[in-house]
């Protein structure tokens, strides 16, 4: 799984999911976003970094663990 | 409100009860092998032990085949199952009287989003699937078991109870004529579901029940439909519930509908509500006059050990999946067909009965991944929750656009013959290998089916040998459960011709040799194969004592 920074314009990317979104109600806006998985987890194709994106993504709705911040 | 019709029951045969010797005896009688239930398993494993000469009783305690047997009990016969029936001399008459089919097809609405065939990947003589009413099966067994005359059949013999020990099992039976109790050296319970033994013996098992609820309509009518499998993921005509659609002999189609989690069974399967669910899917102008309608939920279950000292358990007394995919009798008949050579060779004692266990050990592990496989179709067709419906809802309109999301459409994965993982008798795991058609040099037809019928014994086949290693090889497999064949080369052996499917399959090259086991999985397989090699991986493979 990478986790650095892999997508080259992030904000662009961003934009446009927002943009492909507009005026859809929650409902509308959940069938979107499944069908942008899939069609997302068939360009990875990898079986064992699904898996891990899959525990990655349920992980993180955990508060991430705190950095030391040194003074 | 219209009347609907109801066609004629089905004539099912009916065999008489006779007084067994016992019933007068005082002696207690002791039996290699007792088999209890005469359903698809039960009646598999008589009919291949019938085979193999062992002289195995079988008690049932009805006195005919499908008591329900126009009711919800197995259609789809699979191509392991249809080689098994070969091997047992049935499968003929189940050809003529069933219908074949390879393309499956599924829908969502009114739009195909995915179809297969699976004759694509079929080399066997026998077909994919077969469907066919299961008590013509049944029938078709017994009838072969009777003109066997080897297996002692036993209608009205109702096992009231067992005693299990270490070293065999007493049997008490009720018949119409009084009681009387035999011994076993082993007994098969392949009392279906709702086992009374596996109860008696309160063994531990996993069972979970799903809510998820269905109907069946066994009906005919005049509307050409191609002899197809579709199924429906949402179908407009059901409330964009599931639907399943088969055609089985006698030109009677199984249409299964999935109803509302919270129906009552009383109403749903009440004639005028199943005939206005056919009517809306076949439209007004179409007759149709029904054979059966039924209700049902499915569950699952799994015993923890498939041996019980010397009981064995086969066929839904050792497990129970949910119907997506045929993995039910299939798995019930291929459980026998694993377990009857075993038995034979115990039997003969000429193995140790290591080779029950490894029953046990590769029949479990069929049976929890067909357990995985239709529990994961099961959830696609009956979603959980609001998320669960919205990724279906993105599968399925993917599917309708793009190749890649089709196979994640599951409306039941089809059953096959499942691999076995490593185990001390299969260093490499093994292999089904399908009915090939061979030609013998001389031109002969036959299969590897055929070649396995013959008594009780694998086949080792040998690519191309050289003449002189023959006799010395000969002579260490002689004593051998195993039939040596040659496949090409110039030797005294009996040759079957080359064959690129057999090769292919078998991985085969010059002076290779692949042991294949009595139900045709590939045990093992021998780069270069000397005749002590040879010998060993009989005896690995068979659970065998080495010579002394």
């Amino acid at each position: 799984m990478i986790t650095t920074p892999n997508i080259p314009d992030p904000d662009a990317f961003y934009a446009a999911l927002l943009e492909a979104q507009d005026g859809l109600d929650a409902a509308a806006t959940a069938d979107f976003q499944a069908r942008l998985l899939f069609l997302l987890a068939n360009q990875c194709g990898a079986q064992d970094v699904l898996l891990e994106c899959i525990a990655a993504a349920r992980d993180s709705a955990e508060p991430a663990p705190t950095k030391n911040h040194t003074p | 409100m219209p009347t609907y019709a109801f066609a004629p029951e089905y004539e099912l045969p009916q065999w008489p009860f006779r007084p067994p010797p016992e019933l007068n005896s005082d002696t207690i009688a002791r039996h290699p092998v007792v088999i209890v239930g005469a359903g698809p398993a039960g009646l598999t494993l008589a009919c291949d032990l019938a085979l193999r000469g062992v002289p195995a009783i079988l008690l049932d305690e009805d006195d005919t085949v499908g008591v329900r047997g126009a009711s919800s009990r197995g259609i789809c016969y699979a191509q392991k199952s249809l080689e098994i029936f070969e091997r047992l001399g049935i499968y003929e008459r189940i050809a003529a009287k069933g219908i074949t089919w390879s393309v499956g097809k599924t829908f969502s609405g009114e739009q195909e989003v995915y179809g297969f065939n699976l004759q694509t990947e079929s080399a066997s003589r026998q077909p994919p699937f077969i469907n066919l009413q299961q008590f013509y099966i049944e029938w078709f067994l017994v009838d072969r078991i009777l003109e066997l005359g080897v297996v002692d059949l036993r209608w009205k013999n109702k096992v009231a109870r067992i005693e299990s020990r270490e070293d065999g099992v007493r049997v008490h039976v009720d018949t119409p004529a009084g009681s009387y109790a035999i011994d076993a050296d082993h007994l098969v319970d392949a009392t279906g579901a709702h086992s009374a033994i596996r109860t008696q013996l309160e063994l531990p098992g996993h069972a979970s029940r799903s809510t998820d609820r269905w109907c069946i309509t066994d009906v005919r009518f005049r509307k050409p439909l191609p002899v197809e499998r579709w199924t429906w993921v949402d179908a407009p005509f059901n409330d964009g519930r599931a639907v399943w659609q088969h055609l089985m002999a006698d030109g009677v189609w199984r249409i299964d509908y999935q109803m509302p989690e919270d129906c009552d069974n009383d109403t749903i399967s009440k004639p005028e509500v199943a005939g206005e669910r056919l009517r809306e899917q076949l439209g007004p102008d179409v007759d149709f006059e029904f054979v059966w309608i039924g209700p049902y939920g499915y569950r699952d279950f799994l015993l923890d050990h498939f041996r019980h000292q010397r009981v064995l358990f086969i066929g839904d007394a050792a497990h129970v999946v949910s119907p997506f995919g045929a993995r039910g009798g299939n798995t019930g008949i291929q459980d026998a067909a694993n377990l009857g050579w075993k038995l034979a060779l115990v039997t003969r004692g000429a193995a140790q009965t290591a080779l029950l266990d490894t029953y046990c050990a590769e029949r479990r592990h069929a049976a929890v991944e067909n357990l995985a496989v239709t529990s994961r179709s099961a959830r696609f067709l009956a979603p959980r929750s609001a998320a669960e419906h919205t990724l279906r809802r993105a599968v399925v309109a993917l599917a309708a656009r793009y190749p890649f999301a089709r196979a994640l459409v599951n409306t039941g994965r089809m059953s096959v013959a499942n691999a076995y993982p490593p185990s001390a008798a299969l260093p490499d795991g093994a292999r089904t290998v399908q009915n090939l058609p061979l030609q013998w040099q001389g031109g002969n037809a036959t299969t590897l089916m055929q070649l396995l019928a013959e008594d009780t014994q694998g086949l080792a086949l040998w690519f191309a040998p050289e003449a002189a290693a023959v006799a010395p090889m000969r002579q260490q497999l002689a004593d051998l459960p195993v039939r040596l064949i040659a496949v090409g080369g110039d030797t005294e052996l009996p040759t079957l011709q080359p064959d690129a499917a057999l090769t292919a399959r078998l991985g085969g090259q010059p002076g290779s040799m692949h042991l294949l086991r009595p139900d045709a999985y590939a045990a093992a397989s021998l780069r270069t194969a000397t005749p002590a090699t040879a010998a060993a991986a009989v005896r690995q493979a068979f659970c065998m004592t080495a010579p002394q």
